[in-house]
């Protein structure tokens, strides 16, 4: 039942609940110039969307104490005499970020910034557009000199599902393979049941195989379950072509299966097993590509987490999915993990073996 | 009474003591994250590796481009001739930004209306959001400097009076490197104790009921209130070290500041794990066996983990979600331990955060020992 549920929990969770950029942060006012220019520029802070006012207060001690107690995440202090300041060329407006938490932080600092900057260009260009200066930059229309037109390709509104869902798919087909397959043998084995088993004519490939095949059939609905869900319900476009996904699939959860038979063999009981299944799959939460960038991870944790077959998956679904490019993008990828499963098969075999004799 | 209770205790340990792969497990599990969050793990996304295709190559083109890999977010790793092999680039993951300068740049920028597009790869969220903000900020900041170059050799500073300018000043409280272990470390600890509470707990009821030895001891002259408590001390005590292992080794090794007085949060932890301790027996006493107690222990764990404001934050979250993370007491508890470490805050603004962790153990605690009596009944 509950490797239905689960899934689905996950991916409505993550569409409706769970938001990966930050707009809208709770922001405090301290404005002690209250003049037309500090008016102005709370007015250009207010409608970039980034911040909204919810507090106004009187000094920066009550900025700092609302912080304190998470009523708000940004402070913004004006001192006095902003206007006269800013005209003399050495206008300071501060601003407070509540570094507690990490999601806050990064988009406010950013935004903070390129407002500003933008706003204090605006004063230039309009003081020497009014004092004649015009005549000497005749380019400079309130326009900068250089515009950075950003596009983000795949993705252009950077939507938090579009990049959620086909890790989300990798994360839930390699936990349900992975613990289906790592208790196969070891509940017969406590059980006492693998002795039984061996002693029919069924040879240990055969069993292991009419083992595995449940959980791979419970893998591939719940895919077909999410992927349905998150195309046809959240509008999250399927750029690439179907087939390659569904055979680059079955390579994927070959792999996630030797894994789960590597377990299998090491572990003495159910809860070791599980236990196991528990370290691999926060390594696979962490490391893997799922959530947080792997260019930024130093060259070790780059290295455990190619232990884990979702790392080439992650990569290769969001290629079919999110890129839409073909196998000429991702052959290193699917032959990695061809080769990897081949190897993982190869020590589960020979560990079950060692075990058995 | 007492002798009962602590001969209970004397049995859970030994219990424990015996099973320690899974103690060690269960170590293991928090100081692996630890190292993780401490070396490998960094939201802030620098060093993108950057395909450049530069069709002017002229000083503009080049000053721009320096501008940018001089920020540190951007690193050049290779060269495209035009906008398609740039997108290629992207394509095949060789590259996670691209920036092509088209041709006459230097030209343009004196005329004023300059173009440089930034390609940014949508598909890796973090990296998508440093490379869009970082571009355009260093753009911007690049292209006011040449304004202000143009401004300075024209001389319309000698015009008259100076230009009008605005500095932000932006300061990050509690964590001016904004370093995302600084800000895991208080939620871990929060996330720590409810998973261990919980699994720990719900393991030892369930276990000693499949196995039948729940109505053994029933039948001795203790009565379930001891059971309960005898059960419960063991495994606080085990978390509580555990959790103290975490924070000791982010404070010492890994140089995370604890702000904030360290009694005052010893002392609301223990409170904390009271409440982990009550959901976990209310599941237990919910659950026919072991497994079942597993499977709602997993789903009560990713839920939490998600909707308690561990990692995403809670306020931009529609308030039906936010009320189903009110159903976890790590969401009572994170703003207090973020509070204590990060902050630095003492009791008096905790007040409110400390009541409602209060009455969420009344509340979980009362049931708890409600359908525990009906399931024995």
């Amino acid at each position: 039942m509950l490797f239905f549920a689960l899934p689905l929990i996950e991916l409505f969770l993550f569409a409706y609940a769970v938001s990966l950029t930050v707009t809208h942060l709770p922001t405090a006012i301290v404005d002690q110039s209250l003049d037309a220019r500090s008016r102005d520029f709370i007015q250009a802070l207010a409608n970039s969307g980034n911040f909204d006012i919810t507090l106004v207060l009187q000094n920066e001690q009550q900025v700092r104490q609302a912080m304190d107690a998470g009523t708000v995440k940004v402070g913004l202090i004006i001192p006095p005499n902003f206007e006269k300041q800013v005209l003399a060329g050495n206008g300071n407006v501060l601003i407070l970020l509540d570094g507690s938490d990490s999601f806050s932080v990064q988009s406010g600092y950013n935004a903070a910034l390129s407002i500003t900057q933008k706003y204090s260009l605006n004063l230039t260009t309009e003081k020497i557009q009014s004092g004649g200066g015009a005549v000497i930059l005749n380019a400079l229309t309130g326009q900068l000199p250089i515009t950075t037109t950003t596009r983000v390709l795949y993705n252009p509104d950077i939507a938090d599902l579009i990049f959620i869902l086909p890790g989300l798919i990798a994360l839930i087909m390699q936990i349900i393979i992975v613990t289906n397959s790592a208790m196969a043998i070891v509940r017969e084995r406590e059980a006492g049941t693998l002795e039984q088993l061996l002693a029919t004519p069924a040879r240990p490939a055969e069993m292991v195989l009419a083992k595995l095949i449940p959980g791979m059939l419970v893998a591939i609905l719940d895919m077909a379950m999410i992927l349905a869900i998150g195309v046809f319900w959240f509008k999250v476009p399927f750029q690439g072509n179907i087939l390659l996904l569904a055979g680059l699939s079955i390579l994927f959860i070959i792999s996630g299966m030797g894994l789960g038979l590597v377990i299998s063999a090491v572990a003495r009981n159910q809860r070791q097993a599980q236990q196991l299944t528990a370290v691999i799959q926060l390594l696979a939460m962490l490391l893997t590509g799922f959530l947080y960038p792997r260019t930024t991870m130093p060259l070790w944790t780059q290295i455990i987490g190619n232990l884990i077959p979702m790392t080439y998956f992650v990569r290769i679904i969001r290629g079919i999915m999110t890129k839409g490019v073909g196998l000429t993008f991702m052959w290193t990828d699917s032959l990695t993990l061809f080769i990897y499963a081949v190897i993982v098969l190869a020590i589960a075999a020979a560990i079950s073996k060692k075990r058995l004799d | 009474m007492i002798q009962r209770i602590l001969a209970l205790i004397q049995k859970e340990f030994s219990q424990a003591w015996r099973d320690r792969t899974t103690m060690g497990i269960m170590l293991t599990i928090p100081l692996m994250q630890l190292i993780i969050f401490g070396y490998a793990i960094n939201t802030n996304v620098t060093h993108i590796p950057t395909v450049v295709a530069d069709q002017s190559l002229d000083t503009a083109s080049r000053s721009y481009l320096d501008a940018m890999v001089n920020s540190g977010y951007f690193d050049i790793t290779a060269t495209a001739p035009d906008q398609n092999g740039v997108i290629q680039n992207i394509d095949a993951g060789q590259a996670r930004v691209g920036i092509v300068i088209p041709p006459d740049f230097e030209k343009d920028v004196l005329r004023g209306d300059a173009q440089v597009l930034v390609l940014v790869d949508g598909s890796d969220l973090f990296t998508s959001q440093s490379a869009n903000a970082y571009a355009t900020i260093i753009g911007q900041a690049h292209s006011i400097q040449i304004v202000y170059d143009v401004i300075a050799q024209a001389g319309a500073q000698a015009s008259g009076s100076a230009l009008p300018t605005l500095n932000a000043l932006i300061h990050v409280l509690y964590n001016p490197d904004m370093s995302t272990l600084w800000f895991i470390i208080p939620g871990m600890a929060a996330m720590l104790l409810q998973t261990q509470a919980l699994a720990l707990t719900a393991a030892a009821v369930v276990r000693e009921r499949e196995m039948g030895t729940i109505e053994q001891i029933l039948v001795t002259p203790i009565r379930p209130f001891e059971l309960m408590i005898g059960k419960i001390v063991p495994y606080v005590i085990i978390a509580m070290l555990n959790m103290l292992t975490v924070i000791a080794i982010g404070v010492f090794w890994f140089h995370v500041p604890f702000q904030g007085s360290f009694w005052l949060f010893f002392g609301l932890s223990s409170l904390y794990v009271l409440s982990g301790l009550g959901l976990g027996l209310l599941i237990s006493s919910v659950s026919q066996n072991q497994r079942q107690a597993q499977q709602l222990m997993m789903l009560f764990m990713m839920v939490s983990l998600l909707l308690g404001g561990f990692i995403f934050p809670r306020y931009t979250m529609p308030a039906a979600v936010r009320i189903i993370g009110n159903l976890f007491p790590i969401t009572y508890f994170i703003p207090i331990a973020r509070g204590i470490i990060t902050k630095g805050v003492g009791f008096s603004v905790l007040s409110g955060q400390v009541a409602d962790l209060v009455i969420y153990i009344v509340v979980v605690m009362f049931l708890a020992t409600i359908t525990f009596r009906n399931r024995l009944d």
